[in-house]
């Protein structure tokens, strides 16, 4: 026999006000099941636990309906409550009077009846709960990180530091990401590879951590506790176990200074052919971890000369001493095991002239990108700028190797621009532009940085301060309008940049004659990142940047349970917030992996597999692929029938699967058809 | 083309690439056209084609009865050939472990109440346009013929027959439709033919039959004959081949075919997806583009 | 029980909806936070997802009396099991032209997309429904044949 108590909530008068709780409680009282109906100024408060608790006890109640705020509010609390006074927490449920009845009724008649409907189907739900207890799944205590940039450095240094392995997986041939290309950073302007090569390193040489560069994933199966990760190691050609990284091999490689190092965006310097270009068999630069080359199968004379069944050059391989180049090498597939997964797989910049890969975003031919030498995007005037760089920091412009004099900024290239496609704001652009401008001045003392802005966003920990003083100390000269084009010109000679642009504040024309131009161009999630989020069941936006589960409550964790996000894959960011998100990142993961088992919620799907006739109907549907075709066998091996079968580490329990069963022979408990036809049945006239 | 059957059968059964044919035989009283079960190869004398071959043979091949038989060739139409591909797709048969023998098939005739043919063609064979059997392993009769029938309806094919039936019933006001259904289904009696008839229904256990909860009604009241029709219609959306066992089936006469003909209408225009038609090919129902239409979507 | 009412003291329609545990039972909230009024006349049934949402559960409300049934979910792309809505949208696509054949009354059976954020979205959409069932009146087709024994 069913002994179910209502407990109707007043909150404080927000409820009372429109619903006559009395009346609710009287007539609920009289409904079937209903052993106890009862009602109180503040359920959720102490006292009003209690009485719940006590009537649990007291009565031995086997279900509790609480009628009060939004199941989202306050459903955990109350299952509590239950849990406290020794009833399953899974035989509470709730009536939303509050948000769906009192605060959207004024007629206290009407609100009194809606709430006692509402509640007499959460009676009827209740009645067919079944006391659930959480399921546990074993946890491989390894995670797995995938992307090194500062985002991935720095989540797996801090789960490595908690005493947990972690697998790194990078795409390129060197750790560090976009940031080990930086100059100097905002709003310190602390040297870039200073602050963050002592990390590369670590992550180079920490006994937890298992660095695995120039490799991707390929296959991501299993689930939360459990993953199984197929990595593919790309051919390298240098076996870096071998290889001591002497420099033999690219210095005396013939394609040295000839070819585009991907590392500096691929910059070319007209006064000088070779500088910024590396050889065939090259480290991308002199800092990598590891220190060990990589062969560049599209260019290297020997591999391309083997695909034609020869075997020119070898000059690297007779110069290694160690024997580690091997021109054999492939491509290898490698399985590991984890139990969390860390996404850093960061940004790029948006494609500016050339093709979009998204056919909903327009690139910016007026700006003359990739015709004009002199203009340039805001990671190639980096590598300029940088003391690493292939100029060594003197800052020159690739047309002609001549130090600019004059160099126009354009902020929101791409962000902020519906007519584009990208809405977004990329949020580091101001910054970054104000840090260039000092940078240039600080190097061309009587240089002149134009900045043309939409507007200036410097909102942060000494942010604002940082851009006055690239204007006020620095002399920067800020235009508040947009640039229609530029045009090149030879003014006596030398090739100027024609800018045309507005200024919106005097409300007149302005055209300046630069040296150079530099875009500060929209961030982009990295090339693959849909792909990527597809193999892990993540969710992305219409632009590829990843999902958070909740953007405020749960910011680095997904709708995959037990894949974590961080850094600007997950949107536009900068180093310090992306720094601060891999370690919340690695937080949760240490948290997760601190337990021997996860729980999961019980309210999954389950196949009642005597009668599933086994169509497939389910394991085609389920959006997590939680659903296997099985077999049964008898004990001689004898194939009895195959049936469905939902792996309960897997199942993130939507129903999808109950609603395509034609003979329902699968369930989602906690929403089982005897539940929801209840439910629906007790609103019959 | 009768002999060319029987010798086709004959040497799968000799050369047991087979145990059992399924084929059509005179079984019934007055000598009414059935399925029969040939095992003896000195038996296929027993099988029969011709115009009255209604039945679609392949409700039988996810019966554990004649499973227990052993590997089974069967008998099928144009029609019926796709519901072995429906079969095989969602895992109820094993197609390498199936001899399929399509036939080309010319139209069949319907039947009096006696069950002596009528001279006329049913509804189905007018719109048809696979005289000859796909996806199967043998074919026998004359291709080119098929391949004639089959341009001769194809003017026709969303026109003609039950098609025609259904676009007169679109026709009318949605008051008319629902007074006619309920005209009809006021003579439903649950007896379930529809669906035992069906080579698609094979469930172990029918939700119809099931009663916690109560999903439809189980006894034949007006409002549980509406869920269960809508029910059936509704899980053979995407499946159904269209051969009309169903309505051939139903004691009451009722025209149950135009509620598969409407879904697989919707299929075709809205999904471009025909039941049957591709080995391997998923479900309608249990798969989504990203772009299926949705502006009746608020 | 019923909540046949005394502000019209005429017609009151009955509307069942079948909403999604994280999208469209949020915008529910929402309308409630913001206190956006509405008729009382809709019940809502919170499933995990529209995916859930099986056909026969709307045949099933119209049998206990329903005048109009709403299928509410996220927008394609926000579904919180990456694809529920999707596999939802299909099947309504599909059961919607089963139900024109039968004669159904097509204007008694809603669908939308309505997000956490949109509560303003769910308090008009709720309001109309409401209101354009009580100008068809009763759906006394079907009442007809749940009477019927």
């Amino acid at each position: 026999m069913a002994k179910i108590g209502v407990f109707t909530c007043w909150c404080g008068e927000n409820i009372a006000r429109h619903v006559d709780c009395d009346a609710v409680s009287n007539a609920v009282a009289k409904l079937p099941g209903v052993h106890c109906s009862l009602n109180y100024k503040y359920m959720c408060s102490e006292p009003g636990q209690n009485m719940i608790a006590e009537k649990i006890k007291e009565l031995g109640l086997t279900g509790v309906v609480v009628a009060s705020c939004s199941p989202h509010m306050h459903l955990k609390t109350f299952r509590k409550t239950a849990e406290n006074a020794g009833l399953n927490p899974y035989l509470v449920e709730m009536a939303n009077i509050r948000e769906q009845c009192s605060w959207v009724h004024s007629d206290r008649e009407i609100a009194t009846a809606k709430a006692i409907e509402l509640i007499g189907m959460a009676v009827e739900k209740v009645r067919r709960n079944h006391a659930l207890e959480p399921i546990k799944v074993p946890v491989t205590k390894r995670a797995l990180v995938i992307g090194a940039g500062v985002a991935g450095i720095q989540a797996a240094l801090d789960v490595a530091a908690g005493g947990v392995e972690v697998v790194v997986v990078e795409k390129e041939p060197s750790v560090g990401g976009k940031m080990a290309g930086l100059s100097e950073t905002f709003p310190t302007l602390d040297c870039s590879q200073c602050i963050l090569t002592p990390r590369m390193v670590e992550v180079g040489q920490h006994p937890n951590i298992k660095l695995m560069t120039y490799c991707e994933v390929e296959k991501v199966e299993g689930f939360v506790g459990n993953f199984k990760v197929t990595i593919r190691k790309k051919a390298r050609y240098v076996d870096i176990t071998k290889c001591t990284g002497c420099g033999a091999c690219w210095n005396a490689c013939p394609m040295k200074g000839k070819i585009d190092n991907a590392f500096d965006f691929n910059l070319g310097f007209g006064h000088d052919k070779k500088l910024g270009k590396r050889s065939a068999i090259y480290v991308p630069f002199p800092q990598a971890v590891p220190a060990r080359p990589t062969v560049d199968a599209e260019n290297c004379l020997r591999l391309k000369s083997m695909k034609n069944g020869k075997e020119l050059c070898g000059v690297c391989q007779k110069q290694c001493a160690a024997n580690a180049i091997n021109f054999h090498d492939q491509d290898e597939l490698i399985e590991i095991e984890v139990g969390a997964i860390v996404v850093a797989t960061g940004y790029q910049l948006y494609s500016i002239g050339k093709e979009q890969e998204n056919p909903n975003i327009q690139g910016y031919a007026e700006y003359g990108y990739g015709k004009y030498k002199d203009v340039v995007d805001s990671l190639q005037f980096e590598r300029i700028i940088s003391a690493s760089g292939p100029t060594g920091g003197e800052p020159l412009r690739p047309s002609d190797g001549r130090v600019p004099e004059k160099i126009v900024f354009i902020q929101c290239v791409g962000s902020r621009d519906n007519a584009k496609g990208i809405t977004y704001c990329s949020k580091i652009c101001c910054m970054y532009t104000a840090k260039h401008t000092m940078l240039y001045k600080h190097k061309v003392h009587d240089g002149e940085a134009h900045v043309f802005y939409m507007d200036i966003r410097s909102g942060g920990k000494k942010y604002d301060e940082f851009v006055r003083r690239a204007i006020e100390q620095d002399g920067a000269i800020y235009h508040r309008g947009r640039v229609s084009k530029i045009e090149e010109q030879t003014v006596d000679g030398v090739k100027k940049l024609m800018v045309y642009g507005a200024d919106t504040l005097s409300g007149k024309p302005v055209v300046v004659e630069a040296d150079m131009v530099v875009l500060a161009c929209a961030m982009t999630p990295t090339t693959g990142a849909p792909q990527l989020a597809q193999k892990l069941s993540v969710g992305y936006d219409e632009y590829g940047f990843l999902s958070e589960s909740h953007p405020k409550l749960r910011p680095v964790e997904t709708n995959a349970a037990g894949v974590f996000v961080c850094g600007a894959c997950q949107g536009p960011k900068d180093i310090p917030e992306t720094v601060a998100q891999a370690s919340a990142a690695a937080g949760k993961v240490l948290i997760m992996l601190s337990q021997p088992n996860l729980t999961r919620e019980p309210e999954i799907a389950r196949v009642d597999e005597r009668l599933c006739a086994s169509c497939g109907a389910c394991v085609k549907a389920c959006p997590f692929q939680a659903i296997t075709k099985e077999e049964i066998r008898d004990r001689n091996g004898n194939l009895v029938k195959t049936t469905s079968r939902v792996n309960p580490g897997l199942c993130m329990g939507c129903g999808t699967c109950v609603a395509v069963c034609p003979s329902k022979s699968v369930d989602l408990i906690g929403f089982t058809d005897d539940q929801i036809y209840a439910q629906v049945e007790s609103l019959a006239d | 083309m009768e002999n060319q059957l029987r010798n086709a059968i004959r040497k799968l059964l000799e050369e047991k690439t087979v145990d059992v044919a399924i084929g059509y035989g005179r079984v019934g009283v007055g000598g009414a056209v059935g399925a029969v079960f040939v095992t003896d190869p000195s038996e296929v004398d027993r099988l029969v084609w011709n115009a009255e071959c209604r039945q679609n043979l392949a409700v039988h091949l996810s019966r554990p009865e004649v499973k227990a038989l052993g590997k089974p060739a069967i008998v099928v139409k144009g029609c019926d050939a796709r519901a072995v591909v429906v079969l095989a797709n969602e895992g109820q048969i094993d197609r390498e472990n199936v001899v399929v023998v399509g036939v080309v098939c010319e139209g069949i005739q319907g039947a009096d109440a006696s069950g002596v043919a009528t001279g006329t063609l049913l509804d189905k064979c007018v719109t048809c346009v696979e005289h000859a059997a796909q996806n199967v392993d043998i074919l026998i009769g004359d291709a080119a013929k098929a391949a004639e029938l089959d341009a001769a309806n194809a003017p026709n094919a969303k026109t003609a027959g039950k098609q025609a039936k259904l676009a007169a019933l679109l026709q009318k006001t949605p008051e008319e439709r629902f007074q006619y259904w309920r005209d009809e289904f006021s003579r439903c009696v649950r007896c379930h033919a529809c669906r035992q008839s069906c080579p698609l229904c094979y469930c172990n256990r029918c939700v119809a039959d099931k009663n916690r909860p109560t999903r439809i009604d189980t006894s034949a009241t007006l409002k549980g004959n509406f869920a269960w029709n809508i029910l059936r219609a509704f899980h053979l959306a995407g499946r159904c081949v269209g051969c009309g066992a169903c309505s051939a089936a139903c004691p009451a006469g009722i025209d149950l075919d135009l509620l598969n003909l409407t879904l697989a209408n919707a299929a075709d225009e809205q999904f471009g997806y025909v039941a049957g038609k591709e080995l391997g090919a998923a479900p309608l129902i249990g798969t989504y583009a990203e772009n299926d239409k949705e502006e009746f979507i608020r | 029980m019923n909540s046949e009412t005394k502000t019209t003291g005429g017609f009151e329609p009955k509307i069942v909806a079948f909403v999604c545990n994280w999208c469209t039972y949020l915008g529910a909230d929402l309308a409630g936070t913001n206190r956006l009024e509405y008729p009382a006349n809709v019940r809502i049934v919170r499933l995990p997802c529209t995916g859930r949402v099986d056909f026969n559960l709307l045949v099933k409300a119209f049998e206990v009396g329903a005048d109009a049934v709403l299928v509410s979910g996220c927008h394609p792309g926000d579904c919180h099991y990456a694809a529920g809505n999707f596999h939802a949208r299909r099947r309504w696509g599909l059961f919607r032209e089963l139900l024109d054949t039968l004669g159904v009354d097509s204007r008694r059976v809603h669908f939308s997309w309505i997000s956490a954020a949109e509560g303003a979205k769910f308090q008009k959409l709720v309001t109309e429904i409401v209101e354009k069932t009580r100008e068809l009146g009763p759906y006394e087709d079907y009442k007809a044949i749940v009477a019927e024994k």
